[in-house]
C-alpha cells in the first residue's frame, strides 16, 4: 500500500475531475469516494491482532488480507451502502470506485519478483506484472499526488467562481 | 430502506466477508507462489534451492550483506537469513523484499531487492501520513454527511443541496 494520505488525495483528485463531467458527482460524493479509498487498508487491523490469534480463536484458517482484494472491497462497499438511508446503489458504486482507485495505485508498486500482489482475488490468484513504480515509504509518492490534488482543488475552485 | 432490512442485509454481507477471509486464509499458502513465513518455519529445507521472494525486517547490515528476520502469521520469527548483494542503503529496523535462490545454509544472494522501508523512521512516516489521511477523509466526509439518530442512518447534510452552497463550500 501507498500511505493512506496519498490514497485519499488521489481519490479526491479523481472524484473532483469526474465531477466536472458528471453533474450528480458533487463534493458529497467525492467525500464518499475518499472513504472508499480507505476500505482496502482496513486489513491493517492486522497491526493489532495477528491472523494466528484470530485463527486460534475462530478455529478456522483466517486472513484479514482478504479485505485488500477485489472481493473484499466489493463486500465492504456493499456493507457501506447499507449504512445510508437511501441511494444505496450510488453509495455502493462510489465507495467501490474509491476502493478500486486504491487497489489500482497499489497494483503498480514495486515487488522484487516483478509481479504485483494477488489483489484480483477471488476472480483469480494471478499476479500481473508491475512496472515497479514506487515503494510506499517514498515521500515522492505523496509529493506527486499532493501537488496533483492541489492543482485539481485550485482548478475546481476557479471553475466554481466562473459559474 | 427500512432499518430491519438494512440490518439483515448487513449481517449477510458481514457473514460473506467473514467467509472470504476464511477462504483466503485457507487457500493463500497454496496459491501464493513463494513460501510464506509459516511454510518457511515449518519446512525450510523444502524450499532450499528455489528462487523465492521473501519479505523481512532488517536486523543488521554489513556492507552489502544483511541479516533479516522473516515472520510467520503470529508475527514470530520463522527464519533468520543472511542476504548478500543488497546494494541499496538500508538500516536495522527497515524492511526489505529479497528475490533470489534460497540456500540450504540459510543464506541468499539476492538477484533483486526492494527496500520497502529504509529504516524504522520510514515505517513511522507511513503510519503518520496514513493517520492524517484517515482524519482527512473522515473530516471531509463529516462536512457533507451526518448520522440521523432517528433512523440510525447516514444522511446528507441539508445545507449542501443548493448549487450556491456547493460552490462556496471549499472556499
Amino acid at each position: 500500500m501507498a500511505e493512506l494520505l496519498s490514497h485519499v488525495l488521489a481519490a479526491y483528485a479523481l472524484g473532483t475531475v469526474v465531477s466536472w463531467r458528471l453533474e450528480w458527482v458533487t463534493k458529497r460524493w467525492v467525500a464518499v469516494a475518499m472513504i472508499g479509498a480507505l476500505l482496502p487498508d482496513l486489513n491493517r487491523i492486522g497491526l493489532f491482532v495477528t491472523d494466528a490469534t484470530l485463527e486460534s480463536v475462530l478455529g478456522v484458517p483466517f486472513s484479514v488480507d482478504a479485505i485488500h482484494t477485489l472481493g473484499g472491497v466489493v463486500l465492504l462497499s456493499a456493507i457501506g451502502a447499507m449504512v445510508v438511508a437511501d441511494q444505496h446503489r450510488r453509495v455502493f458504486g462510489v465507495l467501490l470506485a474509491g476502493a478500486l482507485s486504491h487497489l489500482l495505485v497499489d497494483a503498480v508498486k514495486a515487488y522484487a519478483d516483478g509481479a504485483a500482489g494477488a489483489w484480483l482475488y477471488p476472480v483469480t490468484w494471478a499476479r500481473h506484472p508491475t512496472p515497479n513504480l514506487y515503494v510506499s515509504s517514498d515521500p515522492a509518492v505523496l509529493a506527486v499526488v499532493g501537488v496533483t490534488a492541489l492543482l485539481v482543488w485550485w482548478t475546481d475552485r476557479t471553475r466554481g467562481e466562473e459559474r | 430502506m427500512r432499518l430491519v432490512v438494512r440490518i439483515v442485509v448487513s449481517t449477510l454481507l458481514l457473514a460473506a466477508l467473514f467467509g472470504l477471509c476464511v477462504h483466503y486464509g485457507g487457500a493463500y499458502d497454496d496459491n501464493w507462489p513463494h513460501p510464506t513465513g509459516d511454510q518457511l518455519g515449518a519446512e525450510y529445507d523444502a524450499y532450499a534451492g528455489e528462487r523465492v521472494l521473501l519479505i523481512g525486517s532488517v536486523q543488521s547490515v554489513d556492507g552489502e550483506t544483511i541479516v533479516i528476520h522473516v515472520t510467520d502469521s503470529a508475527d514470530e520469527v520463522a527464519a533468520e537469513l543472511e542476504i548478500d548483494g543488497v546494494d541499496e542503503p538500508v538500516a536495522p529496523g527497515g524492511t526489505v523484499q529479497v528475490y533470489g535462490v534460497l540456500e540450504s545454509d540459510r543464506t541468499m544472494t539476492a538477484d533483486e531487492t526492494v527496500v520497502v522501508d529504509r529504516d524504522a523512521n520510514a515505517y513511522g512516516y507511513k503510519l503518520g501520513t496514513s493517520i492524517v489521511g484517515v482524519l482527512l477523509a473522515i473530516g471531509y466526509f463529516g462536512r457533507h454527511w451526518t448520522v440521523n439518530p432517528r433512523t440510525l442512518a447516514v444522511e446528507p447534510r441539508e445545507t449542501e443541496t443548493t448549487e450556491l452552497v456547493e460552490g462556496a463550500d471549499d472556499g
